[in-house]
């Protein structure tokens, strides 16, 4: 009797619990299932409704999406900015994290305080005109490389995420080389960066999602030199297109074109997206 | 210490592998607050004008603006509702889905995938699935018969609801996943002995799971009032932050005295007032969350 009613209450947990998740789960992948059925739809269809599934699957959209408003030059740009943040970011963080856990300088006192105090504190969009001056006095405001520069940025929490890996790998192994006759350079380089692998590759993971993804950043840059937008921007700023009423179906297939690299990038990589974003809470 | 020979080697060796870092730091994260400290007394109407000092004028201007007020209330009604129904939901979700039920990893990715989208591009989207004459939702639940006529979802009434139910789509992934983190921190000891005891279901999850994840949750809720209060990418293409302001939140109407909405716009810049509003709201997100850590410090001692 006593089991029964255990099993009897397991059972009604359960089916609450999946009812709960399926309907958490089509709430959260309905809006991205719509942007890749609808690429392939009439605007009719989408404006005026029609069937789940498009009537015809109608490719054109795509190719009037690049053709139409150049998004092979911008991809070309994302993938340049992905790829250039993720390098940078990478290398960027490894090196400052792992000065900021082995060595002791002058000023790394304050150094680090700044660093610390900057974390808490948030700015909104008032970074944004700064930015762009310290690009435009380096002249570099119109390039591809000034955006690249402006999203790595200070990389304060992947910093201080890297700086508390590197503590957890013993300082045996830097003596060690140190005293078989490695130099300084080459004992981080070829001995303590492979092992930062695991947390470099979150840091990779995640700026290159941020890059690709940048919409504030990369349009406030953009504005005057339209030759230098993202996917995103271009995207975006499809709304606001003299005929956007009559381009739903464009604008679909140019969301689709900006979020499917990055869906192909998740089925691969779900596994560290997820364990990543809470890498540095592990040790509490 | 003193500084000696060695010490500046070593301090030359930690420099040389620092400064591409220390740079950019400098470049964009410590300058922007310098920046901003310094204009917010300052009329400046960007490269080419003159700046004029003027003190505390950009303050007194800020104390009078009614619309960034009206924006200030309307940041607590979209923080307190993002969070109200994120937390919980996620916390749900992350409870059930820590239990090794069947496919829990595959709605685990399901459910996070709204956290690795580009929140402008799903705003454009969204903009579409909420349009009131066009758009998918009212369709759809004029198809099942919940509503009888189109709702206005991006109109003056509904624009807040329709951004918290978005705000609300882009983070219960995010925060499922930090409570996942926290229930798998709980020793399955505890869990196990109050087993042994007789305790069941809810009692369980109630009076073991939650107070155990007490420390965890104030983490969670500080990161989630900071996140709220400066959310703007998605309200920028969904709203703009109208219409006549109904959806107007702090970062974004800061923003409006720095840059144009879109390509096609164009604004006279004030990026002394701007600075000044940043600097405001600055303060009140951090009161708010100095408050929040009183009030929960409070709640642990009870």
């Amino acid at each position: 009797m006593k089991i029964e009613s255990i099993k009897t209450r397991r059972y009604i947990f359960l089916t609450i619990a999946y009812i709960f998740a399926i309907v958490m789960c089509l709430f959260t992948v309905y809006p991205i299932v719509y942007t890749i059925l609808g690429s392939f739809k009439t605007n009719a269809e989408l404006t005026q409704g029609g069937s789940f599934l498009p009537s015809a699957w109608h490719f054109e959209n795509y190719s009037k999406a690049f053709m139409e408003n150049d998004f092979l030059r911008y991809g070309m740009n994302s993938i340049i900015v992905g790829v250039g943040v993720l390098v940078l970011a990478v290398f960027t963080t490894s090196t400052a994290g792992y000065v900021f856990s082995r060595k002791s300088f002058i000023g790394k006192k304050l150094i680090f305080s700044l660093y610390g105090a900057l974390v808490f504190i948030a700015m909104g969009s008032v970074t944004l005109y700064p930015t762009y001056t310290v690009l435009s006095t380096l002249h570099i405001n119109k390039s591809l490389l000034g955006l690249i520069l402006a999203l790595v940025g200070g990389q304060i929490t992947n910093v201080l995420l890297v700086s508390g890996f590197v503590t957890t790998i013993p300082t045996e192994l830097d003596e060690a080389a140190i005293i078989d006759g490695c130099s300084q350079y080459r004992t981080f380089f070829q001995i303590i960066f492979p092992l930062l692998r695991p947390i470099l590759a979150v840091v990779a993971l995640f700026s290159f999602r941020t890059a690709w993804n940048d919409y504030l950043t990369s349009f406030i840059i953009s504005i005057f030199t339209p030759s230098i937008k993202t996917l995103t921007v271009a995207v975006v700023q499809m709304k606001y297109s003299i005929n956007a009423a009559a381009e739903w179906h464009v604008m679909l297939a140019g969301a689709s074109i900006s979020i499917i690299p990055i869906l192909i990038l998740y089925i691969f990589a779900h596994k560290q997206f997820i364990n990543g974003l809470t890498a540095g809470a592990v040790k509490g | 210490m003193k500084i000696t020979k060695k010490r500046l080697r070593e301090s030359a060796v930690a420099y040389s592998l620092l400064w591409p870092n220390l740079l950019l730091f400098i470049c964009f994260s410590l300058f922007p607050v310098i920046w901003m400290l310094k204009y917010m007394f300052f009329r400046y109407g960007g490269i080419g004008t003159t700046e004029t000092f003027t003190g505390l004028e950009n303050f007194m201007r800020v104390f009078r603006d009614e619309i960034y007020w009206k924006s200030v209330l309307n940041t607590f009604e979209y923080a307190l509702g993002k969070i109200i129904i994120t937390i919980p939901a996620s916390f749900a979700l992350a409870y059930i889905l820590n239990k090794k039920i069947k496919g829990s990893g595959f709605f685990q990715s399901l459910i996070f995938l709204p956290t690795i989208m580009s929140s402008a591009v799903m705003g454009l989207v969204f903009y579409l699935l909420f349009n009131v004459y066009n758009g998918e939702i009212n369709r759809m639940l004029m198809g099942i018969g919940l509503i009888s006529s189109p709702i206005n979802w991006l109109g003056a009434d509904h624009a807040m609801h329709t951004l918290i139910i978005v705000a609300i789509w882009g983070a219960l992934g995010n925060y499922m996943v930090y409570f996942l983190a926290g229930l798998q921190q709980i020793p399955q000891e505890v869990i196990e002995s109050a087993e042994v005891d007789g305790a069941t279901g809810f009692r369980k999850l109630w009076y073991i799971t939650i107070p155990m994840m007490g420390p965890i949750l104030k983490i969670i809720l500080m990161l989630a009032i900071a996140t709220a209060f400066n959310d703007m990418n998605m309200i920028l293409v969904l709203t703009e932050g109208g219409p006549y302001n109904a959806s107007m939140v702090m970062t974004l109407y800061a923003y409006k005295f720095f840059f144009p909405v879109s390509a096609a716009n164009t604004v006279v810049p004030q990026f002394g007032y701007g600075a000044a509003l940043s600097f405001v709201s600055a303060i009140i997100a951090g009161v708010i969350t100095i408050l929040f850590l009183r009030f929960s410090r409070k709640m642990s001692d009870m």
